[in-house]
């Protein structure tokens, strides 16, 4: 016995040995920890937005932008583009002499062919729909110089194919895909971005390696860059108090306890607005919800303070416009008034809904469910309903998944009833994108306000080129929301992300779904 | 005993069908996987564009013959979410599941054993008591709980053992004996009553009077009379620590086969669903049929009785 006890401890201490802590990341590695690698795809055309934070390491977009956003003709193959004068075609001068991690070089017809897979059928990309309907025809004139050719004039096109929005935009490798296929594509990715794609584990993790030297950021300060799939937030933490991590996605909650300890936060704020609405029926919006009066009602008896402080840790802000993106806000010239705040106010809410024949309240099905980046889903539908309650209106929670609460809302089976989103933050053109979507009526499936002037100012967007009649529509659009009270504005949360002590000044910037990791990398 | 091992195999083949029925069915009736890869934004034509390319237009009758028709011959279709043939999903997972499982059963056996044993011969002792309660405790402790807190103390505080991953032995520890601690429990009640039956036995009093040593009347002739039960349970534990350690794998990044199958059922990935449920029920099947060889073999009444 006593030697197999001697064994089992040597054992031990030997694992131990082998386990020891902290070991921190050598200069050449940086891990990033995420909670979620969504639909852990390699292939920029099977998944949209939230597959950048690693795809835009491995690819380069058309259009650059800057971590704030603003499009750069330093951060994309285009050094720059030009509409033509009814803003029909648009052309696209590319840079030279950049390669493919595959040696071969990154010409217009590689743009053409990526444009034409981001748009067909097999896509199912964030805005491969608007660009198959924009689209005519895309000319190569030129191996440094492509010319997209729309039925429609617009403004938008260097937006959507720049790494602002979705992956449209980023440029794929003609010859290799033709040769190799779709299938060997989406499992050994060639792009010609800083990092090379060396090791997919499904369920795990991606592992990528630097190029020699890259025309955006030079020679890459981290041999590898290694994104960890870690779903549970204490693992996560864990992970970085060990020095095994260098980025990770946490909690508002957790933040204050990382800050004690010494680790560096950085929030992105205001990335997403906490937007609840009501579905409506097959012909639009039902009673009671059709009643403004009702709407202005629902929203007066929320305490987004509250909300804010209690519910998100006072990482929050309290929202005041529907669907109202603030990154757009500044791009459009849209200034929120004090006038505009939705004030906690229980007693005129309730005079409201005597007004509208409300007197004795009503029955509201609210829809409970969490989402990515949202983990407070749950607590934030009990917390709405509760203030409801205090109004009168019989709240009834459904727990739910959000797939089950999607269904109900684009099938318009559950008319009234009340969902939400965490609807990330995005410029101008992004916000556009979303109101086309889920602010006009006929866009059907998402469409959860149903108003016919706004309808009318969203398709007059579409068609104009001048940018400050863009401008104003945008505003009017803002305002027409805020009026007619169409959908519940809750909170602009923030998001926070922990690092490790010794990584450094790192901005993780304010494009959607993109933490600029490679901007870490630049020397 | 041919015609035995043939009949349960047909049985197990009968309840695998079945189980493929309503795998498929039950998986279609929670909603669409569609809602979870295209983005908030799609239109009713791009619904309409991605339910044709998947093959999810087609009829369910069709979609059903064709999903069996192919799982027969190790083709369990494409993931609908990684867009990559769902077999190579299930080769890079189960790989990860079996050594966790084969882990978490040595640490459950070595727990066990010790504490059985040590129970039933300080049977009403405090001895006793105290293994009972480390292995109820290890059954009744919620296994998240018992994860989360290994990870914040053990891994994130003290810094011993890896927090999650598996890139390495140490990274087993934690897991491991999270899943082994919960089975420790049954395993150590058969291990004790086994043993409390054999030491009262004529033959165990036998080798007592002929003078044997008690440490070896205990761990040698005692513990292999009390271990057919314990096998059994092992053998039937090690089947489910492989299909449902959705909670660890998730806790401890483990990437086996309950991820998976979780991320499946929130993504709504039919084929992945169905494959981790029929790969999951048969290897069930399988050892639950081996079992059954076994005890078949020792007792010849099993098999005639069928």
């Amino acid at each position: 016995m006593k030697t197999t006890t001697r064994i089992i401890m040597l054992s031990l201490l030997a694992l131990a040995a082998a386990a020891s802590p902290a070991r921190a990341q050598s200069k050449s590695e940086l891990t990033v920890a995420l909670s979620s690698f969504s639909a852990e795809t390699l292939d920029p055309a099977l998944q949209g937005h939230n597959v950048k934070y690693y795809l835009s390491l491995m690819f380069d977009y058309l259009v650059g932008v800057t971590p704030d956003g603003q499009p750069s003709q330093a951060g994309g193959l285009a050094t720059k583009w030009e509409p033509s004068a009814d803003h029909k075609r648009w052309t696209f001068h590319l840079r030279k002499g950049v390669k493919f991690h595959d040696g071969t070089e990154m010409t217009s017809e590689d743009v053409k062919f990526s444009l034409q897979r981001a748009t067909s059928k097999r896509s199912t990309t964030g805005y491969a729909g608007p660009l198959r309907t924009l689209i005519a025809d895309i000319e190569t004139p030129a191996p440094d110089r492509i010319v997209i050719v729309l039925k429609e004039p617009t403004l938008i096109i260097p937006t959507y194919l720049s790494r602002s929005l979705s992956t449209e935009g980023m440029v794929l490798p003609k010859k290799y895909i033709e040769a190799n296929g779709d299938d060997v594509f989406a499992r050994k990715p060639v792009g010609t971005g800083p990092y090379k794609f060396v090791e997919q584990a499904v369920g795990s993790h991606i592992k990528l390696t630097a190029v020699d030297n890259h025309w955006r950021i030079g020679v890459p300060k981290y041999k590898n860059v290694t994104f960890r799939l870690v779903s549970e937030e204490t693992t996560r933490i864990a992970l970085l108090r060990r020095g095994e991590v260098d980025v990770a996605d946490i909690s508002r909650e957790r933040v204050k306890e990382l800050e004690k300890e010494g680790f560096p936060i950085h929030m992105r704020k205001e990335e997403a607005i906490i937007h609840a609405w009501w579905i409506l029926g097959p012909e639009g919006r039902t009673p009671p919800t059709k009643d403004k009066r009702v709407r202005e009602a629902l929203n007066l008896a929320i305490d987004r303070n509250e909300i804010a402080q209690s519910i998100f840790g006072g990482y929050a802000e309290p929202a005041v416009i529907p669907m109202g993106l603030t990154w757009a806000f500044k791009d459009v010239g849209f200034k929120v008034t004090p006038d505009m705040a939705y004030a906690y106010d229980p007693a005129r809410a309730k005079k409201l809904l005597a007004e509208a024949g409300l007197a004795s309240g009503f029955t509201l099905d609210v829809y409970a469910f969490q989402l990515p980046g949202f983990a407070e889903g749950k607590a934030f539908a009990e917390a709405i309903a509760g203030y409801w309650e205090k109004i009168g209106v019989k709240s009834k929670l459904i727990p739910v998944d959000y797939p089950a609460f999607r269904k109900m809302w684009v099938d318009r089976k559950a008319p009234g009833a009340v969902g939400y989103y965490n609807i990330a933050n995005r410029d101008w053109i992004g916000a556009y994108a979303l109101l086309e979507k889920q602010g006009y009526t006929p866009s059907k499936l998402n469409d959860t306000v149903n108003d016919p002037e706004i309808d009318g100012m969203i398709a007059q967007v579409m068609r104009q080129t001048d940018r400050e009649k863009i401008n104003a529509l945008m505003r009017n659009i803002f305002t027409r929301l805020r009026s007619e009270h169409h959908g519940l504005p809750v909170v602009y949360v923030h998001s926070p992300y922990a690092t490790s002590k010794t990584l450094g000044k790192y901005n993780p910037g304010t494009v959607m779904y993109d933490l600029f990791i490679d901007e870490l990398a630049r020397r | 005993m041919l015609r035995f091992v043939v009949f349960r195999l047909l049985q197990s083949l009968v309840a695998l069908a079945i189980l493929s029925v309503v795998v498929f069915i039950l998986a279609r009736a929670t909603g669409d996987p569609l809602h979870m890869i295209l983005p908030m934004n799609a239109s009713e034509e791009d619904y309409a564009n991605a339910r044709q390319y998947l093959g999810l237009d087609r009829p369910y009758v069709e979609q059903y013959l064709s999903f069996v028709g192919r799982a027969v011959i190790g083709d369990f279709g494409n993931s609908i979410r990684a867009r990559r043939p769902v077999i190579e999903l299930l080769q890079a997972r189960l790989p990860y599941s079996l050594k966790l499982a084969a882990f978490a059963m040595v640490v459950s056996l070595a727990l066990a054993f010790p504490l059985g044993v040590m129970a039933a011969v300080h049977k009403g002792t405090g001895v006793d008591r105290a293994a009972q309660i480390v292995a109820i405790l290890g059954q009744s402790l919620p296994t998240f709980w018992v994860s989360i807190v290994l990870v914040e103390f053990v891994a994130g505080r003290l810094q011993w053992l890896p927090a999650g991953g598996a890139d390495s032995l140490a990274s087993y520890v934690l897991p491991g004996f999270t899943l082994g601690w919960f089975v420790v429990a049954g395993m150590m009640r058969l291990l004790r009553s086994g043993m409390l039956e054999v030491l009262d036995s004529e033959y165990v009093k036998l080798a007592r009077l002929k003078g044997v040593a008690e440490h070896r009347v205990v761990w040698v002739h005692a513990l292999k009379n009390a271990l057919i039960p314990v096998v059994t349970f092992a053998g039937i534990y090690f089947a489910i620590l492989v299909t449902t350690a959705i909670v660890v794998e998730t806790v401890f990044a483990w990437p086996g086969l309950g991820r998976l199958a979780y991320d499946g059922i929130t993504s709504r990935d039919f084929p992945v669903i169905q494959a981790v449920v029929l790969t999951t029920a048969a290897i069930v099947a399988a050892v639950n049929l081996g079992v059954d060889c076994l005890y078949a073999l020792i007792d010849p009444r099993i098999r005639y009785g069928r």
